[in-house]
């Protein structure tokens, strides 16, 4: 359990079961009118959770303004009054970044005008909460697409893809959130709109856009988002590749890398997740007997792909896939994608908890992590399935369990320690794409020196000096001690 | 203000031994701290000309810190020490079929930390990105003295605050970069470059061009359209030509310069232009970099070109960028001056102007890179008592 003690704040939200700040309510409701803004609990239980099963905090108050001028107002009473806040999307976020703990929740999602898409220059510019394949919807007839997919792009927001610098299985070729967002215009806790990057692509000076892209709701939120869109590739093969190993599937991984090849994703899904799949109703048509399989997806020219092709095909025999297949139509290969982009919801029916992970590892160590992960796993008696990108090395052993046996949860809870410790003695790192929220904020001192935590303190306190944004998210509160010598000469006035 | 150490000997000249690891770094930098002593950092003293003069009193140089420490080339990623050349990691990645795709502008004698502390790229940017879409963790001396290790050597990472990406571009004023994680990439099957005649200075042509590149699957590496005094200055014919490299299995590349003949007279040249059109600039000579959105690229270059080419100045557009980038030959007497100030007055973009290198009275007249509030405030954290090239960002040195 996480507190979220933000040390210098004037005033702090009020503890539950205590004197409600019915004043906060009210103006909040003067601005944005009373049915957007939430106080009761029933109300609230809506919110207690995001993508994460497993934590449940309940916020103060939830508001959830209609425009960006309400957004702003709303802001500035917090700026005023020394609120803090937990700024929300669509809530599919998976490490707890969204969860408000007695402090009061900002919901985006109404903000959801795509402004622009200016074909011409592939440029599209969005509020926050429009959803990420709205965006590809819109663009479509103009040939372009937003690039960047994750799995939960049917509810996740351009907003909140922002805050968690959120990859997808296409990044693997088209690159993450980071190298597709162009400006941000961005509301800070004080009030203050600053616009970071631009248009063009090109600036001078410090990258603050790079370092707001991710910063999972510390250093404000974005008020709207200008990206670049990407031409619809002219032609996709999706090949099924189906091993009686997932060594031998990890393998084929390593081969297919290794040629220089980019698909524009390669993922890898093992038997208990083949099996979680088929048993739902996503059922993909994967091979149920398979110890693991390949999804691998190459797009682009027509010219040159069957060729490609071929030779990904190649080296999945070679490796010891027992047959590749090859998605002979849109409506086969969108069945094939669903029973990936939808395998956490397909492991959600197994028990009544999962713990969904995300770990990454230099991609050569993949067939040695597995097998250290399902030793792990044995070990403790826990049921591991595993479903990610392997071309990025970036693992998603996710646990299904029952949060009500506190045996289990210890035993789950050990395992996944042991695979995080193992990851990063691996050269790796504990997060790929979903960022460090609360779930793993444990381990930010595994992987970081308290020097380079205390660097990361220092910057957000150059956008939110109060740490009233997200407060107690990403790095560890006993790291923000003020950093050494800093302090001394930092500007603390907005 | 006085500027370039090796030119001043007024200044304190260092004494102490080059660092040799980011301790001793972050010695040096503390001591600079506590001495108020300010420091220009110099790595392969190719930039050394780049940015605003530098109000430094002594310097903390990086050249000892080389060598690449990790290389696994099932992983695509590379950790060198920051004094490492581009030249040394391209010899050795080469052997096993890879490439930096960072191949800045400028010399393969400049080193990494470098590269990434200027955020400097060259014509591959078009398919690859920047800087701060390859460097996937570093190590960092801050100003305050503290060793920062961010970011890591796998290609996702989003652990924590991004450090990495803001030391990108920081020309070394929040830290002292020492060591770097690089993602890198296989050499293309085929990689060919050819040249296309375009029909006079058209930004029709030019737009068309850019067009063509947004919509087209085939995804070229490069695309520079290079003015006339720039296809004579690397060696080819003296017209507007654009220059198109291809990578990609043999198919692909074959179906891509079917397309690309659409837009003109096609010829194969060799690879070697684009070795000469990253090291096109003179020493001394001015560059500034105009940017603008895609659609507006053709009329931007043109009228870049036309205003540069009676001096000998040379011009070339990274259209996937929307970036024309002017090289005006060295400006030394009053009237040069003046005259590439007018330049400098007329060459403005809807979007932005940045300029790479210039005489140094006129960096006095361009606004801070780093003015604005939050800036300032990430300065001050990162580097309070200025020791770190201070005034190479702005003029408030």
């Amino acid at each position: 359990m996480i507190h979220s003690a933000a040390g210098s704040s004037p005033s702090s939200a009020p503890a539950r079961g205590t004197t409600r700040d019915d004043g906060l309510a009210r103006a909040l409701a003067a601005i944005v009118g009373e049915r957007r803004v939430l106080e009761r609990p029933g109300e609230l239980r809506a919110y207690e959770s995001d993508g994460l099963p497993g934590y449940q905090h309940r916020p103060s108050l939830a508001v959830f303004p209609g425009s960006r001028e309400e957004t702003v107002a709303v802001v500035k009473l917090f700026a005023e009054r020394g609120v803090r806040f937990v700024p929300r999307g669509a809530g599919t976020g998976l490490s707890g970044g969204a969860l408000a703990d007695d402090v009061v929740l900002l919901g985006l999602h109404r903000l959801r005008t795509i402004l622009s898409i200016d074909a011409e220059n592939v440029r599209a510019v969005v509020e926050p909460g429009v959803v990420n394949a709205a965006l590809s919807r819109a663009a479509a007839p103009y040939g372009l697409y937003y690039a960047p997919d994750p799995s939960s792009q049917t509810a996740c927001t351009i907003g909140g893809n922002v805050a968690e610098n959120a990859g997808g299985p296409h990044c693997l070729k088209y690159g993450v959130t980071l190298n597709h967002v162009l400006a941000v215009t961005a509301l800070l806790p004080s009030g203050e709109i600053v616009t970071l990057g631009n248009a063009q692509g090109e600036t001078e000076g410090y990258d603050l856009l790079g370092a707001f892209i991710g910063s999972e709701g510390c250093f404000g939120i974005a008020l709207d988002v200008t990206v670049r869109l990407e031409p619809l590739p002219q032609a996709v093969h999706t090949l099924l590749a189906d091993f009686s190993t997932v060594h031998a599937a990890a393998e084929a991984v390593s081969a297919i890398i290794a040629s220089g090849i980019v698909p524009a994703a390669l993922e890898l899904m093992d038997a208990a997740t083949i099996q979680a799949v088929e048993a739902s109703i996503y059922a993909a048509g994967y091979p149920t007997d398979a110890a693991a399989v390949l999804l691998i997806e190459l797009d682009g020219a027509a010219a040159g792909l069957e060729e490609d092709s071929a030779r990904v095909s190649r080296f999945c025999t070679e490796a010891g896939a027992r047959g590749v297949r090859l998605a002979t139509d849109a409506a086969e290969r969108a069945r094939l994608w669903q029973g990936r982009k939808k395998a956490f919801g397909a492991m959600g029916r197994m028990a009544p908890h999962l713990v969904v992970q995300d770990a990454v590892v230099p991609r050569t160590r993949l067939p040695e992590i597995l097998a250290t992960i399902e030793r792990i796993g044995r070990a403790h008696g826990v049921q591991v399935c595993n479903v990610f990108h392997a071309g990025d090395g970036n693992l998603h052993p996710n646990m299904t369990y029952d949060g009500n046996d506190p045996e289990e949860s210890a035993r789950v809870h050990q395992a996944m320690s042991e695979i995080m410790d193992a990851c990063i003695a691996a050269g790796g790192t504990i997060t790929g794409e979903h960022g460090i929220g609360v779930d793993k904020l444990p381990y930010m001192d595994r992987l970081f020196s308290p020097e380079t935590l205390g660097a990361m303190c220092a910057l957000r306190d150059v956008f939110d000096p109060d740490r009233r944004a997200n407060p107690g998210k990403v790095v560890p509160m006993h790291s923000c001690r003020e950093w050494h010598g800093a302090a001394a000469t930092r500007t603390r006035s907005a | 203000m006085a500027r370039r150490g090796s030119d001043t000997h007024a200044f304190r000249v260092t004494t102490a031994a080059a660092p040799t690891d980011a301790l001793a770094v972050a010695a040096a930098i503390r001591e600079a701290r506590a001495s108020k002593t300010a420091l220009r950092i110099v790595g392969g003293r190719t930039w050394l000309d780049a940015g605003r003069p530098v109000r430094e009193e002594s310097t903390l140089p990086l050249a000892a810190l080389r060598g690449v420490t990790q290389y696994e080339p099932g992983d695509f990623t590379l950790t060198a020490r920051a004094g490492t050349s581009l030249g040394e990691i391209s010899r050795i990645v080469a052997r096993e079929g890879q490439w930096l795709t960072l191949q800045p502008h400028g010399s393969l004698d400049g080193t990494i930390g470098a590269t990434i502390a200027t955020a400097s790229w060259g014509p591959l940017a078009s398919a690859y990105g920047t800087p701060r879409d390859h460097l996937l963790g570093c190590e960092v001396v801050t100003g305050v003295g503290e060793i920062v290790r961010a970011g890591g050597r796998v290609v996702k990472n989003v652990a924590g605050f991004d450090l990495p990406r803001l030391m990108t571009g920081a020309w070394g004023t929040l830290g002292a970069i020492t060591e770097v994680t690089l993602r890198l990439r296989a050499r293309p099957e085929v990689d060919r470059t050819l040249a296309v005649t375009l029909e006079g200075l058209d930004d029709r042509a030019c737009d068309d061009a850019g067009r063509w590149l947004r919509t087209t699957p085939y995804r070229p590496l490069a695309a520079e359209l290079c003015s006339a005094d720039m296809s004579a200055h690397i060696g080819l014919e003296r017209r507007t030509l654009l220059l198109v490299r291809l990578g990609g299995n043999e198919a692909l590349v074959r179906a891509a310069e079917r397309a690309v003949a659409e837009l003109g007279t096609v010829t194969i040249v060799d690879g070697a232009v684009w070795d000469r059109l990253r090291t096109a600039e003179p020493s001394g000579a001015a560059v500034i970099r105009l940017a603008t959105l895609p659609a507006a690229l053709g009329a931007l270059f043109e009228r870049a070109t036309r205003r540069i080419a009676g001096i000998g100045g040379a011009s070339h557009a990274t259209i996937a960028r929307g970036v024309v980038r002017c090289i005006v030959p060295a400006a030394h007497t009053r009237e040069e001056i003046e005259r590439l100030r007018g330049i400098m007055k007329d060459l403005h973009a809807p979007g932005s102007r940045i300029a790479e290198r210039l005489p140094d009275p006129l960096w006095d007249e361009l606004p801070s890179a780093v003015g604005d509030r939050l800036s300032r405030d990430v300065r001050r954290t990162f580097d309070p008592d200025r020791v770190l090239n201070p005034g190479i960002l702005d003029n408030t040195a």
